[in-house]
């Protein structure tokens, strides 16, 4: 392979994790996970429950560091964990990250400007528009059912368009017009790269360009 | 300093809506002023002497609560893993919640103050008192702030956090207690407290702002 | 340079390493002299003090048991200064062992504190600067045993927050003893347990060796400790891989 060619596959990878472990209490949750993910592919990342998909996200969210490996999103590296690269990333974990005293509107005001966007006003209008919030938006959270609360976490994900989006089990929890959302915003947006733990095989065929199953903290077929 | 602004605003928002929350701690202040009160038979004897330690107790106490309500609901809701994931630096989220936590806890303090010129019929209100009561909490809070970020189950962390935070306090209750009682005329002492006041915090702060990225990695 | 690092290998090769490899021998041994030498010392050789009697050979293990707790404790804190900066679980260990042995000699040098005060100024505690400092290092270091124990040796988020109690708590120190000395001079006491720089010679020799033998004793114990809470983290780590293996 030419230096050329390298740098050409260097800039098409959007993350490229390299032998990256994570031990925890002795136990070894992650052993050496080593793959490539092209700009705005979709990944689904499938495992039983305990096989270390949530951690290999939250190693990947940088809230918590690996043991040893490192990874490089969109050209910055994961050990350096600088603003730059938080900046890229968008989360949706398994609770909602929302604040129940706050209304929809207020939830993503705050999480918008933590990633100081410019046209705030415009930006949360639209995705309380997407979401299906727009009548609710000044609500408190609280009130809401768990659908809504997952639709909110998933516009508080993708407010500041990141380049890189980690979903752990989005289907769960989602209803039918967070999974609509999820389509529109995520599935069909060419310029986001996707990692999303799943447990639905199936429908995880269909959306997404690669699969990776990760058995006893091992990335087992990367495809 | 504009995402620490928009944490504290946060913060404050979240306090004043959650009221359940700074009432109960400024209630709870309320109550232990009583509960010395009867404690040590104040209502005809000079209660002067006692002041400045039932001021400062009272004050440790009602700051480990207040100071420890903000952390708690964020890890509960998963919100600072998302403050965390975000572009603004930790040092931003400490002094955020720093800064709530000061203004949380000198509206009680001002309280505390106000109640007790009333009940012991003692000027409280008093520059001295106020710059050693000043001095004492910003080393105060950020050591508290520091401490309650630890994230344990709820039925350890309301007794082990006070148990790791008092012993660590035990100069500043001196120092403040000194000093106050010298600004109140009750004791003489040549012994620079209020000085001891102003190292204590400066030291209490900056390793408190040191210290607070390491406590957040899983 | 070159002749400095080339000194610092001989020095490691010919003295450091065959002491370290033979420590399990060398040192129950040494300890074991000391410690009989000190009994002797303190209970035969030196000279019985006039006015507080036999009560005071207590001297010979109350004194340099504080001030070795007070260097048990500094262990824990630059362990735990290590840790935080480079993660290794092994100066946790250390941090760990130290820690424990420091929080027994303190209550070694309180509870000989009391039985050395009754006979003598009929008082069990005496608010005194040095003791009341001892007493507030106590209850740091229980509380940093107390946040370390909620979990098991391989916990690094445990190790953490007991890192930062450690390190902070001794920051504390000086403040905690500025503090509580300047306290009480508003009440001064009789200065108790006061080392007179006027001892005997007999007695200053007693009482360096008995400085030897606990400062070996305490070395022993953390080392035993430290090595102990390893083995423990490798055998997590080793049930970790197994249960791995097995799956």
């Amino acid at each position: 392979m030419t230096i050329s060619d390298k740098i050409i596959m260097h800039e098409k990878l959007a993350i490229s994790v390299k032998k990256i472990s994570k031990n925890y209490g002795g136990k070894n949750i992650l052993s050496e996970c080593t793959f490539d993910l092209e700009s705005g592919s979709k990944t689904a990342l499938m495992g039983a429950n305990g096989s270390g998909k949530t951690t290999l996200l939250n190693i990947l969210a940088t809230l918590t560091s690996p043991s040893s490996g490192d990874a490089c999103i969109n050209g910055y590296s994961l050990k350096e964990n600088s603003n730059l690269l938080r900046a890229q990333i968008g989360v949706l974990a398994h609770i909602p990250m929302v604040y129940p005293d706050f209304s929809p509107r207020e939830n993503l005001y705050f999480f918008g400007n933590l990633y100081n966007l410019t046209n705030l006003d415009k930006r949360v209008d639209e995705i309380l528009h997407l979401s299906g919030l727009w009548n609710r938006r000044n609500e408190k959270t609280n009130v809401l059912s768990r659908g809504m609360h997952q639709r909110l976490a998933l516009g508080r994900a993708v407010i500041h368009n990141p380049k890189i989006l980690l979903l752990d089990e989005p289907e769960t929890g989602l209803d039918t017009g967070g999974l609509e959302m999820l389509k529109t915003l995520v599935i069909e947006n060419s310029n986001m790269t996707v990692i999303a733990s799943t447990h639905n095989n199936k429908n995880a065929e269909v959306w997404a360009d690669n699969l990776l199953t990760i058995y006893k903290g091992k990335i087992s077929t990367p495809t | 300093m504009r995402t620490t602004i928009i944490v504290l605003e946060k913060d404050l928002r979240i306090a004043w809506r959650d009221k359940a929350g700074w009432l109960s701690s400024l209630i709870f202040s309320a109550i232990l002023i009583f509960i010395y009160a009867f404690a040590f038979d104040l209502a005809g004897t000079n209660s002067e002497p006692l002041l400045p330690g039932i001021l400062w107790t009272t004050f440790l106490f009602s700051g480990i609560i207040t100071c420890n309500q903000s952390f708690q609901q964020e890890s509960v809701t998963g919100t600072l893993d998302a403050m965390i994931a975000s572009p603004i630096s930790q040092t931003s989220i400490f002094f955020g919640k720093f800064f709530c936590n000061l203004i949380s806890l000198s509206i009680i303090q001002f309280m505390i103050i106000v109640l007790g010129t009333i009940m012991f019929q003692v000027n409280l209100i008093n520059i001295e008192v106020i710059l050693a009561i000043f001095l004492g909490t910003i080393g105060f809070v950020s050591l508290v702030t520091l401490l309650s970020a630890f994230e344990y189950r709820e039925r350890f962390r309301a007794v082990l956090l006070p148990v790791i935070e008092l012993p660590l306090l035990i100069p500043l209750l001196l120092a403040g207690v000194q000093a106050s009682s010298s600004a109140l005329e009750i004791s003489n002492t040549s012994s620079p407290w209020l000085i001891f006041l102003g190292i204590f915090s400066l030291w209490g702060f900056l390793g408190s702002i040191l210290l607070f990225p390491l406590v957040n990695e899983k | 340079m070159n002749f400095i690092k080339i000194t610092i290998f001989k020095l490691n090769y010919s003295v450091f390493l065959p002491l370290w490899n033979s420590r399990w021998i060398v040192l129950p041994v040494m300890t074991s002299i000391f410690i009989m030498a000190m009994i002797i010392g303190s209970v035969l050789a030196a000279p019985r003090e006039v006015i507080e009697g036999d009560v005071q050979r207590l001297m010979y293990i109350h004194v340099p048991s504080a001030i070795i707790s007070y260097f048990a404790f500094g262990i824990t804190a630059v362990s735990s200064a290590i840790f935080l900066i480079n993660g290794k679980m092994r100066w946790d260990a250390i941090a760990r062992a130290s820690a424990g042995v420091g929080v027994l000699l303190t209550i070694f040098v309180l509870s000989t504190g009391a039985i050395w005060g009754k006979p003598i100024w009929g008082i069990y505690w005496t608010w005194d600067a040095r003791l009341t400092s001892t007493l507030v290092l106590l209850l740091i270091y229980c509380s940093y045993l107390l946040v370390r124990n909620l979990g098991n040796a391989n916990d690094t988020k445990a190790a953490r927050y007991a890192s930062i109690v450690g390190l902070i708590g001794y920051l504390d120190i000086p403040l905690i003893h500025f503090s509580v000395d300047w306290w009480r001079t508003l009440h001064p006491q009789r200065i108790v347990f006061d080392i007179r720089p006027s001892l005997p010679t007999e007695m200053l020799i007693v009482l360096a060796i008995a400085f030897l033998a606990i400062f070996l004793l305490v070395l022993w114990l953390i080392l035993l400790s430290a090595t102990t809470e390893y083995l423990h983290q490798q055998i997590g780590k080793l049930s970790g891989d197994l249960e791995q293996m097995e799956n």
